[in-house]
């Protein structure tokens, strides 16, 4: 498929690029940030509801009570009374407060617990309430020494529990090769035009077939290397797992970045000059930050939005990736993805060479 | 024998305000061009010589006419023309990060040949440079190796665009005995300018092309013979750059 001369050039453009070691580092470095933030800092788990109790009780049943919702992950428990926990709530600095009275007791049933809230906090009342009545009639059972009819066990189908990261991680993978390629080819055309060296390049024999498929190997080399580099940090330091097959893995990155590289090619046959560049790339890059199910899974998404985000190139990427990251997913059972990153392959591919004209890209 | 010969070439672009009609950059000019000569094409700014030039090496579509180079059709065969040609554009900018040495020998990979980039550098009087990056090089220096990546194929023409615009007296004239130098070799140079005693000096034929027409052609005494007014009944002795190069010395000051 390559010739020699394609070879040669693209071992030149992979030096050029590697000798730009400043761009090759900072381009990693949001990723590197993204991930850090999201590994360490368990952004994406529930935090504990900040819970006031105040205990007008104080017989052993209340403190058993209190003690039970303490144990609970869900709350963090602080006592105080009525007035200074009613403040709290109003500042925001309690997300609720549950005021036990004094008649709660085994003698008088039916006594009354007055939960306070915030009314902006209200949807979260759907998972607190719940919680609170489940511990009262534990509470309630055990006191009047009742079995209970009958238990809710939870079984986790996918038998291994997966943190935010997990999900993020082929997502953020995909999405920096998104911007590593489209910059890689779409920028560097275009400051080569503005230097005048397309030009220059034009008046010698070169075929541009072979300069385009030079700056690809180039580009495609140098971005797996900056991939296996944020994919060793989010093993080896962030401690996260990928279940699948590597080589396949591989595979989708590399056709992924195919496409963005073809991509980025038209962008910069398109876009005269390099701020014209961003905007047109910022175009196909943000909708598709947002769109693309890496943040979050394009299912938690508006309906009507979906069957616009699922044909996104990204989408199929980044889909591709997480199944075969996340899910272990062999390349035959990823085959929708395949599919719709082959279609994208073709047209970006007949996009590149259809704007990418020697001539006109030159001068 | 003639080396290039052009018949009746055209480049016309729409003009801007008014799509329908055209303006004729280049308006229809004819030229011969001998082997081994060095033929100057001298004008003011817009005239349409780098638009010819352009023409010549296949940047630009020929809208009208016939150019042959080395009875090669320009129009017909432009990956024939590349190989035979040498050029120097005006902007003379390449890829960041590759010394000269780097930069010949992609060169010559464009035009799958062996180069030895020292002799290059050598002919070009940058050997002692051979490590550095274009960019760190003086206009001169940049010019002279913009040159040497035009002779990476042994060209049988060499197209220079303003090669001596923005230079210093010394550097110059430093690249005018290069030119004549690569003449000697029996290279065909043909070269655009609007420095007047570069025409003067250098050129065999002379060539003055205004809005796209060629107006004068001829050797620089004939032209001087025939257009010149007539000079003044006490002549000054030399030029202002004589008494500068007189002052501050004919050394390079790369």
């Amino acid at each position: 498929m390559s010739n020699k001369l394609q070879i040669h050039l693209a071992k030149v453009f992979l030096k050029i690029f590697l000798r730009d070691r400043q761009s090759i580092f900072f381009s990693l470095f949001f990723p590197i940030i993204l991930m850090t933030v999201f590994g360490f800092g368990n952004i994406g788990e529930p935090e504990p509801f900040r819970m006031g109790v105040v205990n007008n009780s104080q017989n052993v049943l209340a403190t058993e009570f209190i003690q039970l919702l303490d144990e609970d992950p869900i709350f963090t428990v602080s006592l105080g009374d009525e007035d200074s926990l009613r403040s709290d709530l109003i500042e925001g600095d309690q997300t609720l407060v549950l005021v036990i009275p004094e008649n709660f007791d085994a003698q008088s049933a039916g006594a009354d617990l007055r939960l306070l809230v915030d009314a902006a906090q209200v949807q979260q009342l759907g998972l607190i309430m719940p919680i609170l009545e489940q511990s009262l009639i534990s509470i309630e059972r055990e006191f009047r020494n009742i079995e209970p009819m009958f238990y809710l066990i939870l079984e986790d189908v996918k038998a291994r529990s997966q943190r935010y990261l997990d999900f993020l991680l082929p997502g953020l993978m995909a999405f920096t090769l998104m911007q590593l390629s489209i910059a890689g080819s779409g920028f560097n055309i275009v400051e080569y035009r503005r230097k005048g060296i397309l030009k220059r390049l034009f008046v010698t024999p070169i075929k541009p077939i072979d300069f385009i498929t030079a700056i690809v190997l180039a580009r495609l080399a140098i971005i797996l290397l900056q991939l296996t580099v944020l994919i060793l940090f989010a093993i080896l330091i962030l401690d996260v797992s990928i279940v699948g097959n590597f080589a396949s893995f591989y595979f989708i990155v590399i056709l992924g970045t195919f496409i963005f590289l073809c991509l980025g090619f038209c962008l910069g046959s398109l876009a005269k000059t390099q701020q014209a560049v961003m905007a047109v790339g910022n175009i196909v890059i943000f909708p598709q930050i947002f769109l693309s199910g890496i943040f979050y899974p394009i299912e938690s998404m508006p309906e009507l939005i979906q069957p616009i985000a699922q044909i996104l190139p990204l989408s199929f990427v980044s889909t591709g990736m997480r199944d075969i990251a996340n899910e272990g997913a062999s390349l035959l059972a990823i085959g929708p993805s395949l599919i719709g990153i082959a279609v994208w392959f073709v047209i970006a591919f007949m996009l590149a060479t259809r704007f990418f004209v020697w001539k006109e890209v030159a001068n | 024998m003639a080396i290039i010969e052009v018949e009746n070439l055209t480049k016309r672009y729409p003009l801007p305000d008014n799509k329908s009609e055209s303006f004729f950059a280049v308006n229809g000019i004819s030229f011969k061009i001998e082997e081994g000569e060095i033929y100057g094409i001298l004008g003011p700014n817009g005239a349409g010589k780098t638009t010819t030039l352009e023409m010549l090496e296949g940047l630009n579509d020929i809208d009208d006419g016939t150019a042959f180079i080395n009875g090669v059709d320009v129009k017909a065969d432009p990956y024939k023309i590349k190989e035979i040609i040498g050029v120097q554009l005006q902007a003379n900018q390449y890829f960041d990060n590759l010394s000269l040495v780097e930069l010949l020998t992609l060169f010559g990979a464009l035009y799958s040949r062996e180069v030895n980039p020292e002799f290059l550098l050598g002919k070009v009087n940058l050997l002692d440079k051979a490590k550095a990056k274009p960019e760190n090089l003086s206009g001169g220096q940049q010019q002279r190796f913009s040159i040497a990546c035009a002779l990476v194929n042994n060209p049988k023409v060499l197209f220079l665009d303003e090669p001596t615009t923005g230079l210093d007296p010394q550097a110059k004239r430093n690249l005018w005995d290069l030119v004549i130098e690569l003449n000697e070799t029996s290279m065909t140079i043909v070269l655009t300018t609007h420095n007047m005693e570069e025409a003067e000096t250098l050129c065999e034929r002379i060539a003055i092309m205004d809005h796209g027409k060629i107006v004068a052609e001829d050797t620089p005494q004939n032209l001087i013979l025939k257009h010149a007014a007539e000079p003044p009944k006490a002549p000054l002795h030399g030029n202002i750059e004589d008494v500068f190069l007189a002052l501050t010395g004919h050394a390079l000051r790369d």
